[in-house]
C-alpha cells in the first residue's frame, strides 16, 4: 500500500517537474509583458533537437541533409546547457520577429497570441524539414554509468526520471534565488511588478524584457533536452503537447506567479498519476477538467493575485 | 533630489506596455474610437459583402470545369499518350513519418517499372505519368488532394496515408468513379466504401493473431497478459481489438489494459499500473516512436517477459528509440525483408542504390506494391486493347475490373483481390527483433512464415 | 485553381471565423468554437448514420429536409450547451477565459474519443450525402453565411449589438450605464455556439466522416487567426480571413514541402503589417463614401 502511494508520488513528481519548467517559461514572459508566448512549445522541441545535434547526433534519411551532423560530440551535460543557451537565443529571435514589431506599434495583446503561434508553426515545420519526422534517440553516452532504474523503498523509478526531477528542481531553485537575490533578478521582478516605478528607478525595462525571453527560452530548451534523454525525440511536434500542458499549469497556478507555476506543475503531475488504469483514456481530459474547476472557483488561479479592476 | 528618469527611446516598452492587469481586458484597443458615422460604415459593409459574394460566385463559376471523365483516352503512341497515376500521401503533419517512407516506395516502384526487362515480342507499354500531392495528416487536406488530382484527369489514385483520411477522401473518388489503391489503410470497412476502393495493406485481423500464437507456442504456460494501446489512433484501436479477441479465444483475459494517447511517450504511470498485475506477456499496439519508448521503459522498470508488438512498430525507426531493449520483441508482418523472391530482391536492390540509409520497411514495400499493381493492371488492359477508343471514365472502370481480376507477384509475396477490393495475401511472417551488439541498429529476423488459409495461389 | 470542394471548405472557414468573432465583439476571447463545431458534427454524424427515420438510403444518399433538420438540431444542441457552460465561464476575464475555453475544447475532444457510441479513434464514417457533388454544398453553406452576416449586420443597429459594442469598449462603464453585461456576453456566446454547431453538422456531411480530431486546440488557433488577420472590428473581417486563410495552404501547393512554413510566416508577419486586420472600420468607411465625391 505504502509502496503504491510512494510510486504514485514519484511518478507524479517526475512528470510534474517538467510541466513546472514549461510553466515557468511562460511565467517569465507573462510577468514582464502580460502576454503568453505560444511559441514556447516549439522552442521546447528545438531544445531537444539542438541537444541531440550537439552530442554528435546525425540527421537521418528523411531530413534535409541526410547523414549530416555537427563535427562535435559533447558529453550530455555541456550539450544540454549549451542547447539551453542556444534555445534562449532562438527565443530572443522569436521576440524580435513576433513581439517587437507589435510592441512598437502598441498593438492589442491579442495579436501576440497569433504572431507567437505563427512563430511556433514556422519553427516546428522548419525542424521537420531539416530533421524529418522520425524519432531520434540520444547517443548512448548520454546516461552512461547510470543504472536503468532505482529502487526507492519498494517503488521503482527510471533513473533518468530521477535525473529529470533533480535538474528541474535545481533549475527552479536557481531561478527563484536569482529572482530574489541578484541585482538583475530583482530588476526583472521590479519591472514585472510595476514598470513605471522600475523606470523611475532607472531600470532598462527593454533589456529586462529581452532577459525574460532569453531565460524563458532557456528553460524550455532545458526541458526539451531533458525530455529527449528520457523518451527520445518523438518528432518535431513533441513540444506542442508539453506547451499545452504547461499552459494549463500556468493558469492553474495563477498567471505570473512563480510559486504558483511550481505548485501547479506538481499538482497536475500528481493528479495524472492518480488516474486509475481503467480510466486512463480520460487522463488528458483530467488536467483540463481540474483547470476548468479551479478557474470556476478561483477565477485567477490557485496562487494568482486578485487584481483591482481599473476604472 | 529626485532621480531623473532614464531617457526613453521612442517605440519602447513604455508606449506599448501592457501590465498583467490589462490581460483582463485583452481586447481593448487604444487605437479605435467609437463609430462616428455608422451609416457610411454600414454602406461600406454592404458593399464589401456584395463584393465578397460576387467573388465567391465568380469562384464557383470558374470552379465549374469540364468533367475530365468524358475526355477520350489518346492512343498509346500519341505524343500525349501517357496516362497519369496520382498519389496523395502525408508529406506534412504528424503522419509525415509514414508519408516519407511511402514517397520512397512509390519512387522505387517507378524506377522498377521503367527498368523492367522487356519480354521479346511484348507490345509497346502504355507510358504512365506520376503526380504526387501532399495529403497532409487531416481529412480536409486529403479531400483537397483527391479533388485536385481527379480534376486533372488521373486514371487512378494511390492513398491517402491514414484510415481516417480514407473515410473522408475515398467516397469522393468512388462518386467520381476513380480507382483507389490504399497503400496503408488498415481499418475495417475501407474496401466497403465502394466498388472503386481497394487496398494492398492487410487488415490487422489477418496479421495480428500470428504473433500471439508464436508467443504462446514458445511458452504455453502464459496466463497473465497485459495489453497497451493508444486509444486515439485508429490503427492501434482496431489492432488491439484483434489482439484481445485472439487472447480471449485462447482463454486468456488481459489482467491489465492500459490506454495511452498518440502523443504520449512517457509511460512510467501505465507501466507501473500494469506491472502491479504481474504479467507474463505484454501485448502492445502503439505507433513506432511511442511503442519503442514503451518497450524500453518496460525493460528499464524490470519487466523481463516476452513482448508482442503490433504493426505500428513494424519499422526500422524503432531501433534508435528502444536500442538494446528492443531485442527479442515479436512482431507479425505483412512484409519480410528476408523474403527471397526476385521481385523482393529487386526492391531491396533499388532501395539500397537510391536511398542507402533507408531500411526496407513494410510501409515502403506496400507503397511500392500499390504502384506495381496499378502499373501491371494498366499494361494488361493496354495489351487486351481495353484502352482503345474509350473515354477516361470508361478506362477508369475497366482498370478497376482489371485490377481486381489479376494476381500479382509483389515484394509482399503473391497477392490478389476479392471482388470488393479487399486484399488477399498469400504469406505472412512472424519476426523477432535482433539488435546488433552496439544496440543502435538491428533487424527483423524472420522466425516463421505462414501461408494464409485463403492463399493467393 | 479553386474547385467547389475547396470553396465549400473556405465558406466553412468563414462561418467558423464569424463564430469566434461574435464573443470577441463583446470583448470576450473565447476559443470554444471547435468544441461546439465538434458537438454539432458528432450529432449530425450520429443521427444520419444511426437514426433510420431520417431516411438515409443504401446508395449513400440522404434527403435534403433531414439534412436541414440536422443543421437546426446541431445548432440547437451546441446552443444549449453554450447556455449551460457560458453561465460558468463568462465570469472569467481575458486570458483566463481563453484558457478555460481551450480546456473545454480538450474535454469535449477526449469525451468524443472515449464515449462508447462515437466510434473511438476511427470515428463515424459512411455519412450519407444529401448532394451528389461538392457543388451541392455551396447553396446551404452560402445561405448559412448570408444568414450569419445578416444577423451580424442587423446587430449593429439593434439594442443588443449596441450593448455588445459598449461592453467591448468598457465593461465597467457599460454596467454603470445599466446594461446587463452578463446577459449580453451570454447572448453572443450562445449565438456563436449555434453557428458553430450548424457549421459542424454541415461539415460532417461534407467530410463524409467525423472523428474527435475535428475539434482540437489546433483548429481553435486557426480560427482565431481568421479573425485576427481578417480584422476583428467587423463581421466581414473573419469572413475574409476565413476565406483567404483556408484557401492559402491549398494555393501554396506548388511550392511543395515548405508550404506550411510559408503559411506560418503569413500568420507571424500578418499582424505586424495589418495590426487591425484586413477589414478595418476605416476601410469600410472609405468604401461607403466611395463614389460620393468629397461631400462631408
Amino acid at each position: 500500500m505504502i509502496d503504491a502511494v510512494l510510486q504514485t508520488l514519484l511518478n507524479g513528481a517526475a512528470s510534474g517537474g517538467v510541466y513546472a519548467l514549461v510553466a515557468l517559461g511562460y511565467t517569465l514572459v507573462f510577468s514582464v509583458l502580460g502576454v503568453i508566448n505560444f511559441a514556447l512549445g516549439a522552442l521546447f522541441s528545438l531544445g531537444g533537437y539542438v541537444t541531440y545535434l550537439l552530442m554528435g547526433g546525425r540527421i537521418s534519411a528523411n531530413g534535409a541533409l541526410p547523414g549530416w551532423g555537427l563535427p562535435l560530440g559533447l558529453p550530455f551535460t555541456p550539450a544540454l546547457l549549451l542547447a539551453a543557451l542556444l534555445t534562449g537565443l532562438a527565443s530572443l529571435l522569436v521576440e524580435r520577429l513576433a513581439f517587437a514589431p507589435l510592441r512598437r506599434r502598441g498593438a492589442e495583446p491579442l495579436l501576440y497570441l497569433i504572431t507567437s503561434l505563427g512563430a511556433g508553426l514556422v519553427l516546428v515545420n522548419l525542424l521537420q524539414m531539416l530533421m524529418g519526422a522520425e524519432g531520434y534517440a540520444f547517443p548512448a553516452t548520454a546516461l552512461a554509468g547510470l543504472p536503468d532504474a532505482l529502487q526507492v523503498a519498494g517503488a521503482r523509478i527510471r533513473s533518468v526520471q530521477v535525473l529529470l526531477l533533480a535538474v528541474c528542481t535545481a533549475a527552479v531553485i536557481a531561478l527563484t534565488l536569482w529572482l530574489e537575490r541578484s541585482r538583475s533578478g530583482r530588476a526583472l521582478k521590479a519591472v514585472a511588478e510595476d514598470a513605471t516605478t522600475a523606470r523611475l528607478l532607472g531600470i532598462d525595462s527593454e533589456a529586462m524584457l529581452r532577459l525574460a525571453f532569453l531565460l524563458s527560452g532557456a528553460l524550455a530548451g532545458l526541458g526539451g533536452g531533458l525530455i529527449g534523454v528520457s523518451i527520445s525525440l518523438p518528432g518535431p511536434y513533441m513540444g506542442i503537447g508539453y506547451g499545452l500542458k504547461g499552459l494549463a499549469v500556468l493558469v492553474l497556478g495563477g498567471l505570473g506567479s512563480v510559486p504558483g507555476a511550481i505548485a501547479g506543475g506538481l499538482l497536475m503531475g500528481l493528479a495524472e498519476a492518480l488516474v486509475p488504469a481503467d480510466a486512463s483514456g480520460w487522463r488528458d481530459a483530467l488536467a483540463f477538467a481540474i483547470l476548468f474547476l479551479v478557474l470556476l472557483l478561483r477565477p485567477r488561479g490557485l496562487l494568482g493575485r486578485r487584481q483591482v479592476e481599473k476604472v | 533630489m529626485p532621480q531623473r528618469p532614464a531617457p526613453w527611446p521612442a517605440g519602447s516598452v513604455a508606449t506599448a506596455y501592457h501590465p498583467p492587469s490589462l490581460a483582463g481586458s485583452l481586447t481593448s484597443s487604444p487605437a479605435t474610437t467609437l463609430p462616428a458615422r455608422p451609416s457610411w460604415r454600414e454602406r461600406g459593409a454592404l458593399r464589401l459583402s456584395a463584393l465578397l459574394a460576387a467573388g465567391v460566385g465568380a469562384l464557383a463559376l470558374l470552379g465549374q470545369q469540364a468533367e475530365p471523365a468524358a475526355r477520350a483516352v489518346p492512343p498509346a503512341d500519341a505524343p500525349n499518350g501517357a496516362l497519369t497515376i496520382g498519389a496523395v500521401i502525408a508529406l506534412t503533419g504528424n503522419a509525415n513519418l509514414y508519408g516519407q517512407d511511402q514517397r520512397v516506395g512509390l519512387s522505387l516502384a517507378r524506377q522498377w517499372a521503367q527498368s523492367r526487362p522487356r519480354q521479346p515480342g511484348e507490345p509497346p507499354l502504355r507510358p504512365l505519368h506520376f503526380q504526387l500531392q501532399d495529403g497532409g495528416s487531416d481529412e480536409a487536406t486529403a479531400i483537397a488532394g483527391f479533388n485536385l488530382l481527379i480534376r486533372q484527369g488521373v486514371l487512378a489514385l494511390i492513398g491517402p496515408t491514414l484510415s481516417q483520411q480514407a473515410f473522408a477522401a475515398d467516397p469522393i473518388a468512388q462518386r467520381r468513379g476513380v480507382p483507389v489503391v490504399a497503400p496503408s489503410n488498415t481499418a475495417r470497412g475501407i474496401p466497403q466504401i465502394g466498388s472503386f476502393i481497394s487496398r494492398v495493406s492487410a487488415q490487422s485481423s489477418v496479421i495480428a493473431p500470428l504473433s500471439i500464437s508464436e508467443a504462446l507456442r514458445r511458452d504455453p504456460r502464459i496466463r497473465r497478459v497485459a495489453v497497451f494501446y493508444s486509444q486515439d489512433d485508429a490503427f492501434s484501436t482496431s489492432e488491439t481489438a484483434i489482439f484481445q479477441r485472439t487472447l480471449r479465444a485462447r482463454g486468456l483475459t488481459p489482467v491489465s489494459v492500459q490506454r495511452t494517447q498518440l502523443a504520449d511517450n512517457d509511460f512510467q504511470i501505465p507501466i507501473t499500473a500494469a506491472l502491479q498485475a504481474d504479467p507474463q506477456l505484454v501485448v502492445i499496439s502503439i505507433q513506432a516512436v511511442g511503442g519503442g519508448n514503451l518497450v524500453r521503459q518496460l525493460r528499464e522498470l524490470g519487466y523481463r517477459g516476452p513482448i508482442v508488438v503490433g504493426n505500428g512498430m513494424n519499422t526500422a525507426n524503432i531501433y534508435p528509440i528502444c536500442q538494446r531493449w528492443c531485442d527479442g520483441i515479436l512482431i507479425a508482418q505483412a512484409y519480410s525483408p528476408e523474403l527471397d523472391t526476385p521481385i523482393n530482391r529487386r526492391f531491396r536492390e533499388l532501395l539500397r542504390r537510391s536511398s542507402p540509409d533507408h531500411a526496407p520497411s513494410q510501409i515502403t514495400a506496400q507503397a511500392f506494391t500499390a504502384y506495381q499493381v496499378l502499373f501491371e493492371a494498366v499494361q494488361r488492359l493496354q495489351r487486351r486493347g481495353g484502352l482503345q477508343s474509350v473515354s477516361l471514365g470508361q478506362a477508369r472502370k475497366a482498370l478497376m475490373a482489371e485490377l481486381l481480376a489479376g494476381t500479382y507477384d509483389t515484394p509482399l509475396g503473391p497477392i490478389r483481390f476479392t471482388p470488393d477490393g479487399e486484399l488477399v495475401q498469400g504469406r505472412f511472417y512472424v519476426a523477432e527483433v535482433r539488435m546488433d551488439p552496439g544496440g543502435r541498429s538491428g533487424r527483423f529476423a524472420l522466425v516463421r512464415e505462414t501461408a494464409s488459409g485463403d492463399g493467393a495461389q | 485553381m479553386i474547385d467547389h470542394g475547396l470553396l465549400v471548405q473556405m465558406l466553412i472557414g468563414a462561418l467558423l471565423g464569424i463564430s469566434v468573432y461574435l464573443p470577441l465583439a463583446t470583448g470576450q476571447l473565447s476559443l470554444a468554437t471547435p468544441a461546439f463545431y465538434a458537438v454539432g458534427g458528432t450529432l449530425a454524424a450520429l443521427l444520419s448514420t444511426r437514426w433510420a427515420a431520417l431516411g438515409a438510403r443504401v446508395d449513400g444518399s440522404f434527403p435534403l429536409p433531414s439534412f436541414l433538420l440536422e443543421l437546426v438540431l446541431g445548432g440547437a444542441l451546441a446552443g444549449l450547451l453554450a447556455l449551460l457552460v457560458g453561465r460558468l465561464v463568462l465570469r472569467l476575464q481575458g486570458i483566463y477565459l481563453a484558457i478555460a475555453t481551450i480546456a473545454l475544447v480538450e474535454i469535449v475532444r477526449v469525451a468524443i474519443l472515449n464515449l462508447p457510441f462515437t466510434g473511438g479513434a476511427v470515428g463515424i464514417f459512411g455519412i450519407p450525402q444529401p448532394f451528389p457533388t461538392a457543388a451541392g454544398y455551396l447553396p446551404p453553406a452560402l445561405a448559412l453565411l448570408l444568414l450569419a452576416g445578416w444577423v451580424c449586420q442587423r446587430l449593429e443597429v439593434m439594442a443588443l449589438g449596441r450593448a455588445m459594442a459598449a461592453v467591448r469598449e468598457d465593461e465597467l462603464a457599460a454596467r454603470c450605464m445599466g446594461i446587463a453585461t452578463t446577459r449580453v456576453k451570454l447572448s453572443a456566446f450562445v449565438l456563436s455556439a449555434v453557428l458553430a454547431g450548424s457549421t459542424g453538422a454541415l461539415a460532417a456531411h461534407f467530410l463524409n466522416t467525423w472523428n474527435a480530431r475535428q475539434g482540437s486546440f489546433d483548429t481553435a488557433v486557426t480560427m482565431l487567426a481568421f479573425v485576427i488577420l481578417g480584422g476583428s472590428r467587423s463581421w466581414l473581417g473573419p469572413v475574409l480571413g476565413g476565406l483567404l486563410l483556408t484557401a492559402l495552404p491549398e494555393l501554396l501547393r506548388p511550392v511543395g514541402d515548405v508550404r506550411l512554413v510559408l503559411f506560418g510566416l503569413v500568420i507571424l508577419l500578418g499582424p505586424a503589417l495589418f495590426p487591425q486586420g484586413l477589414v478595418t472600420p476605416a476601410l469600410l468607411e472609405r468604401l461607403g463614401r466611395w463614389g460620393e465625391g468629397s461631400r462631408p
